[in-house]
């Protein structure tokens, strides 16, 4: 981070004016159950009730210049459990907008301008053509080698299509077979999909780097996409803040959106139920133990327990009831890795780990040997912590082990399954 | 800490102590006179029954005063304001914060006194800029709409605590003079028109001792009459003005804010740092010792006070208070308003002593000049010929004080970083560091030390919660640290809510009803504060 | 886009998320009614696991040593108390279903018993209360016994003094000592009791303590710690430190933000789910509106809209702290329906004089007047809705506060709410 000077804002103003009569930061009890339940309380010396005491103390200064903004991953779980509904998040989303662009985190900045740098709108900066080519180059191999799938599709720009389905950029950039599980998926059930070579990417960290006016333009392109190819749905990927900041720009900034934003875990839940999804546990012979991580950004801070619930369905049908380990505590009073909010692209690596040891101990409180995420950020940093903190545990995409449960888990597929999980494949 | 000071006698070993002057009143008068003297070479010692600030220094707006609010009725008094505003500003500028203040009409008041009001500033001296409406809202948006005149006026605010604070602390540095809380004067020895001696209690202890000094200072404010009577003098005339004022939550205006029109309830809002106090009201009163808002009070300051800026009416308050102002009786039957603000100089020759005298009167403004006057007699009668240096001395920016500037403690602790120095006072984020620093070396600091005390010298206690957890963390790390080694620090901590209380009672609507709730159901649910002389022998706590 | 409305249909919709509301969803579980609960977080999270039935008398502060005495003295000095109204025996069966299934749901608890425990205080004092969490069980035994005792605390842990504990209670308890650990991998800085519950949910954890805390006990075979004995599993991680120590082990509470408290809220908001209950958990409801056959709650969360729509309704809504009340500079109201409520004529007599005054204060005898069922009163006298009841300590003429007897309170009134809504249910579906 560069020295250049952080204007100072008025954060007592600030908090007058966003946040809801009744909940303002004159509401504070100073109970502290806000920093007592924050996993970034004590980075950088600070927690939420510190952040909300030294706003109406008017430290403008120091609050426009704590590092400790891009530390608290906006989670709002110290909103989850205040008693007076105090919501802080919107404040560092301010604060952090307010670092001038060369003093914010390179990673999260430069993430936000690749982002701008192409119609995908790809934290990558994947071009739509390379897309397109990596999409089709990855399909033929499928097709060639897969019999079983030798009519796979992967429509490109299909008019029409019930689901718009987004990407995360790391799957074409960097482990392309990783998408193939999600088509054998949608094949299965005879989803009416497509991707699109316009905003096609399930990233935003425009949203993260608090730049309003670049998180609305990734969010415009999105949504024209979506228009044009006249979808009826947008179906998120395993992923989570891309549906947040979809769902959340959608409503703050008043878009125009022909569509219905929907999870991929609604749809996986619903298809099994409907026995579209043939999934079952038998596979699980050595009873291999699961949890799951459930993302702030689609349980706590968007759709609320009832998608966790569904995520607990779609994990149960597939590693056995008895098999699936809860963490403590979960839904929408989980706590967040540490990895969102673009803490993971921040290279603030020391203290990212710190915020994630709380994340670790869920974990190794359940002992499972593998935790289920529909999350490519928490999906990281849960692999990082559990190697810097010794974890003995795997994270597995959803849609690997609903492959895998169906038996259709190509092999270029199993980047991510243990020797243990590997073992009962073949 | 080796040694914890409740372990000490009060006085070790004597019952006498010997000084040049002593000052009875531990006032901003008080502690002004203190270190003028000191100033001076001579050795002071400061009593005060309570502690610093415990009277009408510590019960009013901390509003350093431009003059405007007395230029229509009270002209010297506002051209002595306006003196002593700029020596402040000047000399003690770590006590001031200069933020300006409007005089401000809104529909319905008296626009004739509003127009007239730049000339009686300019009979006064006193700068005042008319400015708009739109650009008084600007300046401060919590302002009325209904905003017809506003004028800008050097108004400043002033932290009375520091300030006396400072001056106790400057006067010991000068010459070990002693400031020494919680005694209070029984009577004087009085021999050959002479005092020989003043008997002194110690009000923690109980022990009796004695002062003698060559000069007596009578710095008592509301107390001044009493304090004179004592000592045979019935030339001390004071009328009584009870005064209540209101602490809200949290800053509500940048300015002091006046309202334009002759002085009456409700219609001063001054900063105070991170907070605002809206007042006051001022009824006759002839009790000194138990005066507390009423709802009454508080309910007309609310109203009145909205008049001006109308979020005064859902704002979240966290505290009241009332304060006796001491008013010089000048003829009968004058109500308090009307009453003069001036101070008076009563040097008892003729109630037959010459070496007693009394202060009293006047207010936070003018305390510099009172005590100039004051120590000029007393320096006159000892034969010191060294002139008055406050107005033109700095006073030294004291580290013993920083703690009570609103807002400073977290920047210090903040700057520090220092992971391991844990707050203990989350509304004030007044950390552990202040509290050892309070014990080991604040004014005052010799004799026991108390939650209120440590409250007193920082802002421990003063922001929402007003004290309800921090009285029980400051307490655990008292403890903790061995200062506390018994059933005391209960006490302390029942004591120190109840008093935190008396300044909450009439306040405790809205949000402040929530926080008193929690607070209750921990001190009293839980900690069984409300019962620890419990007269069940099982439950009893204390001994 | 469209915010789709999520619709609920029940038979009794529980307002408020407090021991009062989740006491309500217990017994209308074990009746077999379906539930809808919502509330926010509510005070729940601030309470000290104590469960108090009645530990002192209202207006003198005396200790009670029998509450079940104490209760008969009540009905003869407070007849208007929540407490007169009810049933001993339906106290103690609501105590009973209370503690038997926060046992099933994972935090086991000392059933009700003849007398009242004197429980230990992070300050060192002694409080009266019925039923304890079984990690805080020793303390008390310990205490009556006399065994020679260390109280432990932590390096970064505020508010809690084990020298504090000592310094107090050393006069009734000689036997007892102070010693401070270093809390595993936290040797720096501040933390919270939550956070030290949660790592002692993990096995390493546990044992890394359990070698200090065997070194801290020195010869001493019991000590107390501060409660953070686990989050999820508190009976499980004090069992496990005992069996790794050696020693008897309990817990006193500390003040907010306690464990004890998230435990519960945790607990309810994991367990209730699993039973069929549609909780929906961290939001208040925006309106409460009663046609002739079902009452209508409104609400919305993140996501959008929410509507139940229920046959009964309970509101269970608390006091000043959960806004089941509030105080304004005019008077109280009872914010939902406007419901009448009974107070003092003015705010001077809110509160007393001095703060510990133990006569308590009137403002807390304040709160909604309820009939013989449990329905609070309209404005004209008579029930405000034949399908609306109330419970816990948003009821008026208790002093929950002094008179050591919020939990009872709330146990007690949603017990019986719960009867009375069952009436209902049963006779008109």
């Amino acid at each position: 981070m560069s020295d250049k000077k952080i204007p100072t804002i008025n954060f007592k103003e600030k908090a007058i004016e966003l946040l809801p009569e009744g909940a303002s930061f004159d509401a504070c009890l100073t109970c502290g159950l806000c920093s007592s339940g924050c996993p970034a309380s004590g980075i950088e010396n600070m927690d939420p009730r510190k952040f909300i005491r030294m706003a109406m103390l008017g430290m403008n200064e120091e609050l426009s210049t704590t590092p400790w903004v891009w530390c608290c991953t906006q989670c709002r779980r110290c909103q989850h459990v205040c008693p007076m509904n105090i919501d802080i998040s919107q404040l560092v989303f301010i604060a952090r907008g307010n670092w001038p662009q060369e003093a914010k985190p390179a990673g999260i900045v430069r993430s936000c301008q690749l982002i701008r740098s192409t119609d995908s709108t790809s934290a990558m900066g994947l071009p739509p053509d390379d897309f397109i080519f990596v999409v089709e180059d990855v399909l033929q191999e499928v097709r060639e080698t897969q019999p079983a799938f030798k009519n796979l599709q992967a429509p490109m720009d299909k008019k029409g299509a019930h689901f718009f389905v987004n990407q995360n950029s790391r799957e074409p950039m960097n482990e392309p077979d990783e998408m193939v599980p999600l088509w054998k998926i949608f094949d299965m059930v005879g989803a009416d999909w497509t991707y699109s070579s316009k905003g096609w990417a399930a990233e935003n960290f425009c949203m993260f780097s608090g730049d309003e006016e670049a998180w609305y333009e990734v969010i415009k392109t999105r949504v024209d996409a979506v228009n044009a190819l006249g979808c009826k749905v947008w179906l998120n990927t395993e992923c989570g803040h891309s549906y947040y900041t979809m769902w959340n720009a959608i409503n703050r900034f008043g878009m125009e959106a022909d569509f219905q934003l929907e999870s991929l875990i609604t749809y996986y839940a619903r298809w099994i139920r409907e026995g579209k999804l043939p999934v079952n546990s038998d596979w699980n012979t050595n009873n291999i133990t699961f949890t799951v991580q459930d993302p702030c950004m689609i349980v706590r801070k968007a759709y609320g327990d009832a998608i966790a619930e569904d995520m607990r369905f779609v994990v149960k049908s597939l590693v056995g009831e008895e098999n699936f380990i809860d963490m403590q505590p979960n839904r929408s009073a989980n706590y967040c890795c540490g990895g969102g909010g673009g803490f993971l692209q921040a290279g603030m690596t020391e203290h990212r780990r710190t915020y994630g040891k709380r994340k670790f101990d869920q974990i190794a409180a359940t002992g499972a040997a593998y935790v289920l995420t529909p999350c490519h950020n928490c999906h990281s940093q849960m692999e990082d912590i559990g190697h810097h903190y010794g974890g003995n545990y795997g994270v597995v995409h959803f849609w690997t082990l609903i492959c895998l449960s169906l038996g259709i888990l190509g092999e270029n597929e199993r980047t991510y399954l243990g020797p243990d999980l590997l073992a009962l494949i073949d | 800490m080796s040694q914890s000071p409740l372990d000490q006698p009060a006085v070790k070993g004597h019952n006498t102590l010997e000084t040049d002057v002593l000052i009875i009143g531990g006032g901003v008068t008080g502690a002004g006179i203190m270190r003028d003297l000191a100033l001076r070479g001579l050795h002071t010692l400061l009593i005060d029954k309570r502690d610093l600030c415990a009277g009408a220094s510590g019960g009013n707006h901390g509003l350093l005063h431009s003059g405007g609010r007395y230029v229509s009725n009270d002209r010297h008094s506002a051209i002595e304001c306006r003196i002593e505003n700029e020596i402040l500003k000047r000399l003690a500028p770590q006590c001031v914060e200069q933020t300006g203040g409007l005089f401000v009409a809104v529909e319905g008041d008296d626009l004739e006194f509003a127009e007239k009001f730049p000339q009686f500033c300019a009979a006064a001296g006193i700068s005042c800029t008319e400015i708009g409406p739109n650009e008084a809202l600007r300046m401060e948006p919590l302002l009325s709409e209904k905003l017809v005149k506003a004028y800008l006026v050097p108004d400043a605010t002033v932290d009375p605590f520091r300030l006396a604070l400072e001056n106790v602390a400057h006067a010991r540095l000068l010459n070990d003079s002693i400031y020494r809380p919680h005694t209070e004067i029984i009577d004087f020895r009085i021999d050959n028109g002479k005092i020989t001696a003043a008997i002194c209690r110690d009000n923690r202890t109980g022990v009796m001792f004695n002062i003698q000094a060559r000069q007596y200072v009578n710095a008592g404010g509301a107390w001044a009459m009493n304090i004179a009577q004592k000592a045979g003098c019935t030339d001390v005339n004071l009328l009584y003005s009870k005064g209540t004022l209101l602490v809200s939550h949290d800053r509500m205006a940048g300015h002091v804010i006046n309202r334009l029109r002759p002085p009456a309830d409700g219609d001063i809002l001054v900063p105070g740092g991170t907070v605002s106090v809206l007042g006051t009201t001022s009824v006759h009163t002839d009790n000194l010792e138990t005066v507390r808002p009423t709802v009454a009070e508080i309910d007309r300051n609310v109203m009145e006070g909205a008049a001006m800026i109308p979020a005064l009416a859902t704002a979240r308050y966290i505290r009241a208070f009332s304060r006796v102002r001491p008013l010089l009786q000048s003829s009968p039957g004058e109500d308090g308003r009307a009453a003069t603000r001036g101070f008076a100089l009563l040097d008892h020759t003729s109630q037959g002593l010459t070496n007693f005298c009394t202060i009293t009167g006047g207010k936070l403004t003018t305390f510099r000049l009172m005590a100039e006057k004051t120590a000029d007699l007393v320096a006159r009668r000892l034969g010191n010929t060294q002139a008055c240096t406050t107005d033109s001395v700095a006073l030294p920016d004291g580290d013993a004080c920083r703690w009570t500037e609103p807002g400073a403690a977290p920047r210090y602790w903040y700057k520090a970083n220092n992971a391991d120095d844990m707050i203990l006072c989350e509304c004030e984020m007044v950390p552990q560091s202040a509290i050892d620093e309070i014990v080991k070396c604040a004014p005052g600091a010799e004799a026991e030390m108390t939650l209120e005390a440590i409250a007193l010298r920082s802002r421990a206690g003063k922001g929402p919660c007003q004290g309800s957890f921090c009285g029980i963390r400051i307490a655990s790390y008292l403890y903790d640290r061995g200062y506390y080694r018994d059933t005391t620090g209960l006490t302390h901590m029942r004591d120190f809510f109840n008093e935190r209380f008396k300044g909450m009672r009439t306040v405790i609507w809205g949000r402040q009803a929530a926080q008193m709730e929690l607070a209750e159901a921990l001190h009293c649910g839980l900690l069984g504060l409300d019962n620890l002389d419990s007269d069940c022998p099982e439950m009893a706590i204390l001994p | 886009m469209k915010e789709e409305t999520r619709h609920f249909e029940t038979e009794l919709a529980v307002v408020g998320s407090g021991l009062a509301g989740c006491a309500a969803s217990i017994f209308a579980l074990n009746r077999k009614i379906k539930i809808a609960q919502v509330g926010n977080t509510g005070a729940v999270a601030y309470t000290t696991g104590y469960l108090d039935l009645l530990g002192a008398v209202e207006e003198s502060s005396k200790a009670v040593e029998n509450p079940w005495d104490g209760l008969e003295l009540l009905k003869k000095s407070h007849p208007d108390h929540p407490l007169s109204h009810i049933p001993a025996q339906d106290i103690a069966e609501g105590f009973r279903q209370f503690t038997t299934f926060l046992g099933e749901s994972g935090i086991a608890y000392t059933g009700p018993q003849e007398t009242n425990i004197t429980a230990l205080t992070p300050a060192g004092t002694l409080k009266k209360t019925l039923c304890v969490p079984a990690t805080m069980a020793a303390g008390p035994q310990a205490f009556a016994a006399q065994r020679p005792c260390v109280i432990i605390d932590f390096h970064g842990l505020k508010g809690f003094s084990a020298r504090e504990v000592v310094a107090n209670l050393r006069h009734k308890w000689p036997q007892l000592t102070a010693a401070r650990v270093d809390f595993p991998d936290m040797e720096k800085g501040e933390i919270y009791p939550e956070v030290m519950a949660r790592a002692l949910e993990v096995a390493a954890t546990r044992t890394r303590l359990a070698e200090l805390l065997r070194e801290a006990a020195g010869e001493i075979k019991t000590i107390g710690l501060p409660a953070l004995l686990g989050m999820h599993t508190p009976d499980l991680v004090r069992s496990e430190l005992e069996r790794l120590t050696g020693l008897t082990i309990f817990e006193i509470p500390t003040m907010p933000p306690s464990v004890p408290g998230i435990r519960l809220r945790e607990m309810f908001e994991q367990v209730f789910p699993q039973k069929g209950i549609t909780l929906i958990p961290q939001q208040k409801i925006t309106a409460l509106s009663f046609a002739p056959d079902r009452a209508q709650l409104n609400l919305r969360d993140n996501y959008g809209p929410i509507v139940i729509h229920a046959k009964a309704v309970i509101l269970a809504t608390g006091r000043f702290l959960s806004g089941g009340l509030e105080a304004h500079i005019t008077g109280i109201t009872e914010p939902l329906l406007d419901l009448p409520v009974h107070q003092p004529p003015s705010r001077t007599d809110w509160y007393r004089e001095q703060y510990t005054d133990r006569q308590g204060h009137l403002i807390h005898k304040a709160g909604i007047e309820i009939d013989a069922s449990c329905r609070p009163l309209g404005k004209n006298g008579t029930p405000y809705h034949e399908r609306l009841f109330a419970a816990g300590i948003i009821l008026a003429h208790q002093d929950w506060i002094r008179g050591r007897s919020g939990a009872g309170i709330a146990i007690a009134t949603a017990y019986k709410a719960v009867q009375a809504a069952e009436d209902l249910l049963h006779a008109r579906i």
